[in-house]
């Protein structure tokens, strides 16, 4: 059974989807969370599912903004471990790109992943021997028509996590991501999203085990938060129910 | 919005019909270039052209361009 007892753990992103069922789990498992999200209720409704009432945090923060980032550094408390989940997609063809859909999901994606690393590196807010996670997505290894800059801002955490697990090696840091195929949340599979339900449905034919569910990754975040993965670091798992098997 | 541009800009996004060839009521999933490709060039079109997000559900829905046409008109 992992324990997560005692670890002071900040989870961005936490409002919906893979962010919210991280948060939950590390919250059964004992953790002391700071959760962050762009949406006031959406946040409050994760806050209001944690275990251990009493003991978390809520900040609201908008990733996209330097001036929340700064204030979310001032808020925590000395971390040990954090999971970078805040995301959004944009399913432009590259012949609609613009620098505006190219600097939004470049900025919530990856700059604002990066200087909040940064503002708590600084500020010394991450304690030796603590583990950070960043959600990367499989999209950044394949060539899905539509998700160029998706992918490449994937990418670009991906090659982040990396170089940083190397700089912070020398204080035990841990510092891995993930890149998990489709996974059914409100950003994949809601109403708005530009795939319709039928070729969803379709696509998923093609993973052995069916598309992912938010708790597949959460259980493996999880894992790298606790004291039982002190040899994994500048790891990025394909987690994908055997979808690139074929 | 008018129809007849709708059309137009509709057509602008294939690449292997002759221009005036589609009309209002071409059943667009019948066009041999149409896949889920050209499905999102219709999204960004139309969110481009018109401010509305267009899903892949409401596509699926639509069989002709006035069908489409009328879905993003009643999102306006």
């Amino acid at each position: 059974m992992l324990d997560l007892q005692g670890k002071n753990i900040l989870v961005t992103g936490a409002s919906s989807g893979i962010g919210k069922d991280i948060a939950i789990l590390l919250s059964k498992l004992g953790a002391r969370l700071i959760i962050t999200g762009r949406d006031h209720d959406r946040l409050n409704q994760t806050a209001a599912l944690l275990d251990n009432q009493g003991t978390h945090l809520a900040v609201i923060a908008d990733m996209d903004a330097e001036t929340d980032i700064k204030a979310l550094v001032e808020k925590v408390e000395k971390l040990d471990g954090a999971v970078f989940c805040a995301g959004i997609i944009d399913y432009s063809p590259v012949k609609f790109l613009s620098k505006e859909k190219i600097n939004k999901v470049l900025s919530v994606n990856f700059v604002s992943q990066v200087l909040l690393t940064q503002g708590l590196l600084k500020e010394k807010k991450i304690a030796k021997q603590s583990s950070l996670v960043y959600i990367s997505s499989l999209s950044s290894k394949l060539g899905v028509a539509g998700t160029a800059v998706y992918a490449a801002s994937k990418a670009a955490l991906s090659a982040f996590a990396k170089v940083l697990a190397t700089e912070l090696a020398a204080q035990k840091i841990r510092v891995n991501s993930l890149s998990p195929g489709i996974v059914k949340t409100p950003m994949t599979d809601g109403a708005d999203s530009a795939i319709s339900s039928d070729d969803m449905k379709e696509d998923e034919k093609k993973y052995p085990f069916g598309y992912g569910s938010t708790i597949d990754v959460a259980n493996y975040v999880a894992f790298l938060l606790s004291d039982n993965s002190p040899w994994i670091t500048g790891s990025d798992l394909v987690m994908d129910g055997g979808f690139t098997l074929n | 919005m008018e129809l007849n541009t709708f059309i137009q800009n509709f057509e602008k996004q294939l690449e292997d019909v002759a221009p005036g060839s589609v009309g209002a009521d071409t059943v667009f999933k019948d066009l041999d270039e149409w896949d889920s490709m050209t499905a999102l060039s219709m999204i960004a079109m139309v969110d481009e052209e018109y401010s509305v997000k267009l899903t892949g559900n409401e596509i699926k829905q639509a069989q002709t361009i006035e069908d489409l046409f009328n879905i993003v008109k009643s999102k306006k």
